[in-house]
């Protein structure tokens, strides 16, 4: 599913924290944000998940004016994410968590009597164990560690099947094995889905994206291939040459 | 097996202790304490109500008597044109319940958290001043008295008048265990899930897509036509409906009984509303100020007590 903002400006009071920002991503493209602390990336996958109103502009999810949409209308268009502080369901067990994806999928939760759901509790065995977290099956959420947590973060995300999928900093925190785990998950995302990923690590940023869009200070500077970026002297001086 | 919870074996054997204690209380009870148990019953209906609210959906309604006396008033209202019919007089109230219910949830699901809880007080408050004024409805402070029992086809072949206080608190037994059938399947339900997941993550839901609101809103329904039923049984039993049914602090009296028992689990609201009204009137005969040893033990359960009396039967 294709995921365009265009001419996005959000501001809170007198500040811009995005400015006329226009970014047009491809169905199955992998697309990664970056940009230092405060550039307004977190804001941008706000708007485009539909948290946020835009103070002006205009958002598309494939060919669908997406701009007055709630975030759950959005949800229902295939647009999936996951959150920069793992935003868990803490009191319901780890496969719980899982399975509230996977029903919002298969038939929503208007089922007022106890059901068996074979096909949902099948579909959620596999994705855990796709996700390496099946011994955690029982464990409330909120006793899980932080690389648990973000992991079933995105698997959480994932099990609603989503064509297009915001990622915001998956790797924060995470040690060097789980970022590994991580990444290789990312990468077998199935081609067709849109990625729009924020991270801090350019590393896993440079393994993933297909093309990189930067900002700073809510304002888009440069937006290309890896390459390209990589060469932008705006986006060197702004990364002090650690790109 | 993913559906495993953290559910252990004390809830069934209390249950159990439970019901059959209270079926028990007809056979040795004097009058007065049949009478008593009757009205801790009721209470008991309306604070499992509350818990679904409050446990399940995470939603501190703090207006839950309104749909309680509003129910009391439609089962009067009904009782006093020569209906007495039990099965119409508890569907009026949990229709009236419902009815009144989904305007101030539409309202009050607006907002979360305290205001939401001042919202519904307000709401609550409204209509306790309509009750009170609207005086060729109501009849205001005076209430509307001699409400009829109810009569039910079965029982009058049997020779069991509801009349009486054996039979009329079996009546409100069979309702609260209805009652509790009834949550516990909907709190076990896709439904109940989705409330749980909402109160946990609202954000992470809507993200799911979800519509958190509806979900809230027909819950908030749901609770608020139980509470009619209960309001209903209140009517039945007390044969007047007063605007005192819908006073805040009768919604007080409920938020105390549901977090003194222990919230989310649906048996806590029932010990919690035998604990505060046998407490109510056992320390009302002794202590002049008995409302303070009842704030103070609330406060003690809110700080010592997290999971209320279901927390100790747990841990025994």
């Amino acid at each position: 599913m294709r995921v365009s903002v265009a001419g996005v400006t959000v501001r809170f009071g007198a500040v811009a924290a995005l400015s006329r920002v226009d970014i047009d991503v491809a169905a199955g493209e992998r697309r990664a944000v970056i940009g230092p602390n405060g550039a307004g990336k977190t804001t941008l996958l706000n708007v485009i998940a539909g948290e946020l109103r835009p103070t002006e502009g205009l958002v598309h999810l494939g060919e669908q004016d997406a701009t007055p949409l709630p975030a759950w209308r959005r949800a229902r268009l295939g647009l999936g994410r996951t959150f920069q502080r793992s935003t868990l369901f803490d009191q319901l067990s780890v496969a719980e968590n899982v399975t509230l994806a996977v029903r919002a999928r298969l038939h929503g939760g208007w089922r007022f009597w106890p059901a068996r759901e074979r096909a949902v509790n099948t579909e959620v065995q596999g994705r855990l164990e796709a996700g390496g977290i099946a011994h955690l099956a029982r464990r409330r959420a909120a006793g899980l560690g932080h690389g648990e947590r973000r992991i079933l973060e995105i698997e959480v995300a994932l099990a609603a099947v989503p064509s297009a999928l915001l990622i915001d900093e998956p790797m924060a925190g995470l040690s060097g094995a789980e970022r590994r785990l991580t990444l290789e998950r990312l990468q077998a995302l199935p081609e067709d889905v849109t990625v729009v990923i924020v991270e801090h690590d350019l590393d896993a940023v440079f393994a993933l994206a297909q093309r990189i869009s930067v900002l700073d200070h809510g304002v888009k500077i440069a937006d290309g291939t890896p390459a390209e970026v990589r060469a932008n002297p705006r986006v060197q001086e702004v990364y002090l040459g650690a790109i | 097996m993913i559906r495993g919870r953290f559910r252990a074996a004390w809830r069934p054997g209390l249950l159990a202790i439970l019901t059959l204690a209270l079926a028990s209380v007809p056979m040795w009870a004097p009058r007065f304490w049949i009478y008593i148990a009757t009205q801790a019953l009721i209470f008991a209906i309306f604070a499992m109500s509350l818990d679904f609210l409050l446990g399940y959906a995470g939603l501190p309604s703090f207006g839950h008597a309104a749909f309680y006396g509003v129910g009391a008033y439609a089962c009067a209202l009904l009782a006093l044109r020569q209906v007495d019919g039990l099965i119409p007089l508890l569907v009026v109230g949990a229709a009236a319940g419902a009815l009144i219910a989904a305007p101030i949830g539409a309202l009050s699901l607006r907002t979360t958290g305290i205001y939401f809880l001042m919202l519904t007080l307000a709401f609550g408050q409204m209509l306790w001043g309509l009750a009170v004024n609207w005086t060729s409805l109501t009849r205001g402070t005076d209430g509307l008295i001699g409400i009829p029992r109810p009569t039910l086809a079965g029982l009058d072949a049997l020779n069991i008048s509801l009349y009486e206080r054996g039979p009329f608190f079996f009546l409100c037994l069979v309702v609260a265990i209805l009652t509790f059938l009834l949550l516990e399947m909907l709190a076990r339900s896709p439904f109940g899930k989705t409330l749980e997941g909402i109160r946990d993550n609202e954000r992470r839901m809507r993200a799911l897509g979800y519509p958190s609101f509806r979900y809230r809103l027909a819950a908030f329904v749901i609770a608020g036509s139980i509470a009619g039923i209960a309001g209903s049984l209140a009517a039945m039993s007390n044969g007047y409906a007063t605007p005192d049914l819908l006073y805040w602090t009768v919604s007080g009296l409920a938020l105390v009984a549901v977090v003194v028992g222990g919230a989310r689990s649906l048996v806590g609201p029932v010990l919690g509303a035998f604990a505060v009204l046998f407490g109510q009137l056992g320390l009302s005969t002794y202590v002049p100020r008995w409302e303070l040893i009842l704030g103070s033990l609330f406060i003690a359960f809110v700080l010592f007590v997290p999971r209320g009396l279901v927390g100790l039967v747990r841990r025994a």
